[in-house]
């Protein structure tokens, strides 16, 4: 598999034309979204004005204005965005991918399907609504692998029955098969309680955390203080969890700068990693060619595709064949 | 109600509280143990067939080859203490490393399916192992703090409860596998 810096070199080398058109769309789309906002923002006000002063009184009444204001927005920014995204994706992300390997399959449209999303088990609320897109899923190695952004909300309804929603989960959803034969459910997140409320209250309300299988204690100190540990088993928890296995976690959660969350379930670990924001989307008020937007999207692939060499899910020296 | 019958059941609550967490721990101690246990036993149970897939070719070796054997009869006897299996299993571990490391030094038997299927379950099972064995550390670490600690140390005094060893994790446990050395 290449290395990072060796993909940040095909960024630039073989795929520098083709940013270089793209670059001249960019320009293009960014001068159109400025005009068509203000034509809009300018045509809404026109709209609000011509209502009768007496109706806007309350402040109902701008709470909706704005949300029509941002939520038709949104729609008109995705419609005038498409096109570009759609090249990008074609144009940039994909090669990106086969460059990293030739037999990972990429689609820009789908997403990791709900049911292994639900199977993870890292968020315990119940999703009522799942989206998401690009979809990579293949072999690296002889392990299967797939991962894609996921947005994952909850529905909730106030007592006048007025709908909202609210954010599950936002960023990097990954699966690959693991190397060890178990059979309960062992769940890692990120510790929140411990690193509030200290070692001893913390420790409390861990083991206190309704919803959730039996506290796990980990004899790593480090791992221990970033991530707690809920199973089915102790014994299998601490199969998995093998010292060498939280050392590479430890270190992948470090790399990833981002809260992860894992599971190990069925015969795959999942991986959630919370970016809060959509990945592999095309920059479009900042020059493709800008290192720090380059590095943004050779890091994350690279990132996702290098977990099975990360944490050695190749390494079949147990029974598991 | 007088306050003097309050104070009383309050008392009694956390009395029993103290008393079932104690036993809890107790017990958690030896489920882990028997697990322990169980995955000490499947490794014994391998031992017979590696020790007659490459008794043939070992012949340097025949004395470590005697010595895993003598080592898994003494096992097998009933009535033996917790710490002699504690004891046994260690030397198992190492008597088993000697003869893998062995291994390497003939190419016909490192080749040989038999004796790679045997490497992956010894692996396997050494790992389960490990993890029985860090498990059971942490339910005595726990059971021990319990009887040591304010208020539940009075609790334990009175029941005669007693602190318990911990295994001593081998060193090279901690080291990572290293499948270069296993198999080139």
């Amino acid at each position: 598999m290449k290395n990072v810096s060796e993909l940040t070199d095909f960024y630039y080398k073989n795929l520098f034309p083709t940013l270089e058109e793209l670059e001249i769309q960019r320009k293009n789309l960014r001068y159109r979204i400025i005009i068509v906002g203000i034509i809009y923002t300018f045509i809404f006000m026109l709209i609000l004005s011509g209502i009768p002063t007496a109706s806007q009184g309350s402040g109902d009444f701008f709470a909706f204005a704005l949300f029509a204001y941002i939520g038709l927005g949104g729609v008109l920014y995705k419609f005038l965005t498409k096109d570009y995204t759609d090249e990008f994706k074609i144009k940039v992300i994909k090669p990106l991918i086969s460059a990293i390997d030739e037999k990972l399959n990429y689609s820009s449209s789908m997403h990791v399907p709900q049911k292994t999303f639900e199977r993870s088990e890292l968020f315990t609320a119940t999703v009522d609504r799942l989206s998401g897109n690009d979809h990579v899923k293949g072999y690296i190695d002889g392990t299967k692998l797939e991962f894609s952004d996921l947005h994952a909300q909850k529905r909730h309804r106030n007592s006048k029955g007025k709908e909202s929603w609210s954010t599950i989960f936002k960023g990097l959803f990954i699966v690959a098969e693991f190397n060890k034969n178990f059979i309960g459910k062992t769940v890692v997140l990120p510790d929140t309680a411990q690193s509030t409320f200290g070692d001893l209250i913390g420790g409390w309300l861990q083991s206190k955390n309704m919803g959730r299988n039996e506290l796990v204690k980990m004899d790593d100190n480090e791992f221990e203080k970033e991530f707690v540990v809920y199973s089915t088993n102790q014994i299998e928890a601490r199969y998995i969890l093998s010292h060498s296995l939280m050392q590479r976690l430890l270190t992948f959660a470090k790399k990833s700068k981002h809260p992860v969350y894992i599971s190990f379930i069925g015969d795959s670990i999942h991986m959630a990693i919370y970016y809060d924001k959509d990945l592999f989307e095309p920059s479009i008020f900042h020059s493709l060619l800008k290192y720090k937007i380059a590095m943004e999207y050779v890091s994350t692939l690279h990132l996702a595709i290098g977990i099975v060499d990360e944490l050695k899910l190749n390494q079949k020296i147990w029974s598991k064949r | 109600m007088p306050t003097s019958l309050i104070v009383l059941i309050v008392i009694a609550v956390i009395l029993v509280l103290m008393y079932n967490s104690l036993v809890s721990k107790k017990n958690q101690v030896e489920n882990i143990f028997a697990s322990v246990d169980t995955v000490l036993k499947k490794r014994y149970d391998l031992i017979p067939n590696l020790v007659a897939s490459v008794g043939k070719y070992m012949e340097h070796e025949k004395s470590l080859l005697e010595k895993v054997t003598k080592l898994r009869s003494e096992a097998n006897k009933p009535h033996i203490s917790d710490e002699q299996k504690i004891k046994l299993g260690a030397q198992v571990s190492s008597a088993l490393g000697s003869i893998m490391i062995a291994v390497e030094n003939y190419p016909d038997l490192k080749a040989n399916e038999n004796v790679m299927h045997l490497q992956y379950s010894l692996n396997e099972i050494e790992e389960q192992i490990s993890a029985a064995r860090r498990a059971y550390n942490q339910a005595v670490t726990d059971y021990n703090n319990a009887i040591e600690m304010i208020p539940t140390n009075f609790m334990a005094r009175a029941i005669n409860y007693s602190k318990k060893a911990v295994f001593a994790i081998v060193e090279s446990e901690r080291k990572n596998v290293n499948v270069k050395e296993l198999f080139n």
